[in-house]
């Protein structure tokens, strides 16, 4: 049973969700739609699932944050940050839904969001900026074939993206877009492809109950 | 009920298709053709990467990816909640300290399961502590955030980034790198490919993320769902230069026939 149920529950609900897509008008019998059952029935309880998850998810996070602070372990500072915000953000919008009419605490409960938060993750995308050159400089060194053609496409792309390379060569900017437009997209799409086709044959063997392993059961 | 206008063509498709891949997966159960898959160097370095972490007495990290199991992401998800199971075996068989980063709160439990089964089936069911997967947070930014500092505070060893990433896949490889921490992407997710492939060990792109639990089992049956994808391809390439040859020749046949 351990097995079967999760199994059928799965073949079930993916029918229903893969009929849905293309189908329409009501199910003999049952006078409701393809997509209606999904919307009434399946979309209800993917809500219930991820509370239920967020729940456990949370527990997991609480522990291992508590830990790290009762064991003083490195950079615990940082879990105690964490626990601290979650608190204050916790009551905070408690205190906002049991006392609607204080406008004030309302708009004051996003201060943390605009004022730390938003800056922070700014800063932490500003990094990218860094990264991307020196991932680029240890990709781009030519030990091989592979990495010449790339160090060359790369130097041409940049050119004809600066408006500086249109000065040098007018033709850099048109070298650029056709590097973009027909050798870089026709490698896209077959990955895009494959990967497409990949992905509908991992769900039709996870419908069938070939794949169980994301259930711990083992494989087939 | 009837097929919605536009996806009649789809619909029959989507048929013959599944057809196809599970007869090829019962006649791979069956023994009636061998399937093979050519040497994949990226999976073929999960191990190294495992006994790279335990010699050093480093833990090895997963990440699962960024995706969810209930929307478009769950094939990605799913395909690397297979990885992990494979890493867990090793994982447990070396006696490596294992950590498991999770951004989506439904993955949380599947990844939990997968690991204590794993460490269960291994026979190493005391080796299992509770705070080996992690979930770290659903916000994208604070994802990374708390993975890069994973990186730093328990000196990751190895680390195997596997399934659906988006912009915080440089950040994730690229601070790895920086720390000299030995890493596998696997991932079909295209846009984030080039970052992978400038800042990590090993790249495994593409469909190569869905065949990762055929290869690394050697399982018959997902051998041969392997092979059916095959053929889907070759039906594709055809239909494709079916459609090219007859546009060109100003018919619009195929395209009739596609949107039907």
């Amino acid at each position: 049973m351990r097995k079967e149920v999760p199994l059928l529950i799965t073949f079930v609900v993916a029918l229903i969700v893969m009929l849905s897509q293309v189908t329409t008008g009501n199910i003999p019998g049952l006078g409701v739609a393809m997509p209606d059952l999904f919307e009434r029935y399946i979309s209800p309880w993917m809500t219930v699932v991820s509370a239920f998850s967020l729940c456990l998810a949370s527990v997991n996070l609480i522990v291992v944050h508590s830990r790290n602070i009762s064991r003083k372990q490195s950079e615990w500072i940082y879990s105690l940050i964490l626990l601290g915000t979650l608190v204050i953000y916790g009551a905070w919008c408690t205190y906002i839904q049991i006392n609607p009419d204080n406008t004030a605490a309302a708009s004051n409960y996003s201060l943390i969001y605009n004022y730390i938060l938003s800056p922070l993750m700014t800063g932490q995308w500003a990094c990218l900026a860094f990264y991307v050159a020196s991932a680029s400089y240890r990709a781009f060194r030519a030990r091989n074939l592979e990495a010449t053609v790339l160090l060359a496409s790369a130097i041409l792309v940049m050119l004809g993206a600066t408006p500086v390379g249109g000065v040098i060569w007018s033709k850099f900017p048109v070298i650029q877009r056709w590097l973009i437009d027909i050798p870089n997209m026709t490698g896209q799409r077959a990955l895009l492809i494959g990967a497409a086709v990949g992905s509908f044959v991992a769900c039709l063997r996870t419908m069938l109950g070939i794949e169980r392993g994301h259930l711990g059961i083992g494989g087939s | 009920m009837t097929i919605a206008p536009g996806n009649v063509f789809g619909f029959w498709m989507l048929i013959a298709i599944s057809a196809l891949v599970i007869y090829t997966i019962r006649a791979s159960e069956r023994g009636k053709f061998k399937v093979t898959i050519r040497p994949i160097a990226g999976l073929e370095a999960i191990e190294e990467c495992v006994g790279r972490a335990t010699e050093m007495g480093r833990p090895v990290h997963f990440s699962p990816g960024l995706g969810d199991i209930v929307t478009t992401s769950a094939p990605d998800t799913l395909a690397a909640l297979q990885i992990l199971s494979y890493v867990t075996d090793v994982a447990a068989k070396y006696d490596a300290r294992f950590l498991v980063t999770i951004r989506m709160p439904n993955v949380y439990p599947l990844a939990t399961e997968t690991v204590r089964q794993g460490y269960i089936a291994a026979n190493k069911a005391d080796s299992y502590r509770d705070n080996m997967v992690r979930y770290v947070s659903s916000d994208q930014d604070a994802y990374a955030a708390g993975v890069i500092g994973l990186f730093h505070q328990e000196q990751v060893a190895s680390s195997i980034l596997a399934g659906l990433y988006m912009g915080e896949a440089l950040l994730l490889a690229e601070s790895a790198a920086r720390l000299g921490i030995m890493q596998v992407a696997i991932t079909a997710s295209v846009m984030q490919v080039p970052f992978f492939v400038a800042a990590c060990d090993y790249t495994v792109i593409g469909e190569e993320l869905y065949a990762a639990g055929a290869y690394l089992t050697n399982d018959k049956g997902r051998l041969g769902g392997i092979a059916g994808q095959d053929y889907i391809k070759l039906i594709v390439i055809g239909i494709i230069l079916i459609g090219t040859l007859m546009t060109s020749a100003g018919s619009n046949a195929i395209q009739s026939l596609l949107t039907m």
